[in-house]
């Protein structure tokens, strides 16, 4: 049903930009299914669809980017020492992508060479990003970003947060647009950047720009501000209802 | 279908938790023990971050020490007195417990400090239990075997400040105690476990406390323990998971019943060669994993 009502509003849109946008300037007009996300008790991840409308040519190209919020992660080297197994060196990667999605018509590298994805940071390995020791100490040399990059991306990879498969996006007569976008269970919340690029002949031909706002709500989002706010009395409630709760249990079993 | 933990910042499949709630509770009616040492780890393994699953099962186990005290309260099988000093001691260790915690947590070493903790006291507590309810086993075999006297009395015995504690029928110095307490409240901190699978030997072999009083007394003094860790670490590190213990002790407290009344079909020194068992594979499977080179050598966690 939403899906129906998107692919018609989508049409619609097709219809007006067409109408409204003199043929050579280019413009991309994109919406979203939802803006506005909520982590509820119930929430397991969920799919957006992005819908718009392109003033191109059938052999254009569409790329999506979607970047979480920046956060700062610290990306740990194990090693061996005395036979087992343990972190020896921690780097801080300042305000990295938390969530770091890609979504296009074909292949990157069909669309465009590799100097003009490194340099709109199209792509995981192309991202410009500070790294720096956990415990600056002086005289010891910044950790060379460019040689932990690589596994920075595939650790995160693994988290599901920076899905290495790049996902697919659906271009109709060069004019209309969809794509789904994943989010997993574990995005964190706030404010989410999608950059939709009109690639024609290797080059940005035009680009928008939308956002998806995430936040805690519901028993989740109480629990949390909770537990933040007033640690106090987050603390001593959780004890007075873990022993209500022992308590219970005991009396109902003596009966039973 | 999923549940979203506010705290953890990840979503577990509801049967999981029950399922881990239900089986590790079973479990801990079946030896008398928190169960906190299995339940951690499968926490961890189920993807927990470690330092929201040692304080949510520091939580978790206020619930089901009261439940499992309770029983053992209208038996008469709480020494009070001890209890109380092994308490003091236990509140002063699992408080320098948490604190220690967020030092190492600063220092990204949280996770091997936890594991090897693990693995080390594991190790040790179960194989003396297994080698012991082994000879226990053998002994019965052989009737008219003497018997063992009720404890050897040895150095500890001659230290100052001796109380006497009628329950546990015993006359020692208050120091013991005190430093049991205290080291257990440590490891307690650290482990995200009541202790009660180091307390329960200390207080035989250590203090030469009766059987019948150890299991109560225990339950008794790791209520206030785990209760101090919960309050420390909703304070220090805001890491205890209120949706997730609640939904874990739910499963728990009613697995407990039914390992209680399993428990009642077999023998002493079986069920404690059967949990000997248990903690020595839970102490393989750890150590096994320390030693084995990882898949990655490199792995990450977002700050806030």
């Amino acid at each position: 049903m939403i899906r129906a009502v998107a692919i018609y509003m989508l049409t619609i849109c097709g219809m007006l930009a067409a109408s409204l946008v003199p043929a050579h300037a280019g413009r991309v007009v994109a919406d979203l299914s939802q803006s506005n996300v909520s982590i509820t008790s119930g929430f397991h991840g969920t799919e957006l669809l992005l819908f718009g409308a392109v003033d191109g040519r059938e052999t254009d190209d569409i790329i999506v980017v979607v970047s979480g919020p920046p956060t700062d992660v610290a990306q740990r080297r194990k090693a061996q020492v005395g036979g087992i197994w343990i972190n020896v060196e921690t780097n801080i990667w300042k305000d990295a992508p938390s969530l770091y999605q890609i979504l296009a018509t074909r292949p990157l590298a069909d669309i465009a060479n590799v100097d003009t994805l490194g340099q709109l940071q199209i792509g995981a390995d192309k991202l410009k990003l500070q790294l720096q020791p956990e415990k600056p100490r002086p005289g010891t040399e910044k950790p060379d970003a460019g040689k932990f990059l690589q596994s920075f991306a595939r650790n995160m990879a693994s988290t599901g947060l920076w899905p290495a498969e790049v996902g697919s996006v659906k271009l109709t007569d060069g004019a209309l647009f969809r794509a789904d976008v994943q989010l997993p269970a574990n995005v964190i919340s706030g404010i989410y950047d999608v950059r939709i690029l009109q690639f024609r002949d290797g080059v940005v031909f035009s680009e928008s720009q939308t956002n998806i706002y995430i936040k805690k709500g519901g028993l989740s989002a109480m629990i949390y501000n909770f537990a933040h706010d007033y640690s106090l009395f987050y603390g001593l409630f959780a004890i007075a209802f873990a022993v209500a709760a022992g308590w219970l249990a005991a009396a109902a079993f003596r009966r039973g | 279908m999923y549940i979203y933990l506010p705290i953890a910042e990840i979503s577990m499949h509801i049967g999981i938790i029950f399922g881990l709630g239900g089986g590790v509770g079973f479990l801990s009616g079946l030896f008398g023990v928190g169960g906190g040492f299995l339940m951690t780890p499968l926490l961890i393994f189920f993807g927990v971050p470690p330092a929201v699953a040692v304080a949510t099962e520091a939580n978790q186990i206020v619930a089901s020490s009261v439940s499992g005290v309770l029983a053992h309260m209208r038996r008469g099988n709480v020494d009070f007195k001890m209890g109380g000093i092994l308490l003091a001691g236990g509140v002063v260790g699992s408080s320098l417990g948490v604190m220690l915690f967020k030092y190492l947590r600063d220092m990204g070493q949280i996770d091997l400090v936890i594991k090897l903790s693990y693995v080390v006291f594991l190790g040790i507590i179960g194989g003396l239990m297994l080698l012991e309810s082994v000879r226990a086993i053998l002994r019965s075999r052989r009737p008219g075997a003497p018997r063992r006297k009720l404890h050897q009395h040895n150095w500890l015995h001659g230290l100052p400040l001796k109380m006497r504690f009628r329950r546990s029928k015993l006359y020692i110095s208050a120091l013991l105690p005190l430093a049991i307490g205290a080291f257990v409240g440590l490891l307690a901190a650290i482990m995200g476990v009541g202790g009660g699978f180091i307390m329960v030997p200390a207080m035989i072999y250590l203090l030469g406390m009766p059987t019948s009083v150890v299991v109560g007394t225990s339950l008794f003094q790791i209520i206030f323990v785990t209760a101090n860790v919960t309050l420390l670490q909703s304070v220090q590190t805001q890491t205890v998971d209120f949706m997730l213990a609640g939904l874990l002790l739910f499963g728990a407290v009613i697995g407990a019943q039914f390992g209680t009344r399993a428990g009642a079909l077999l023998r002493g020194e079986q069920l404690r060669g059967l949990l000997a068992l248990m903690v020595l594979t839970v102490c393989l499977k750890l150590a096994f994993d320390l030693a084995m080179q990882p898949s990655d050598l490199f792995s990450v966690e977002l700050l806030k």
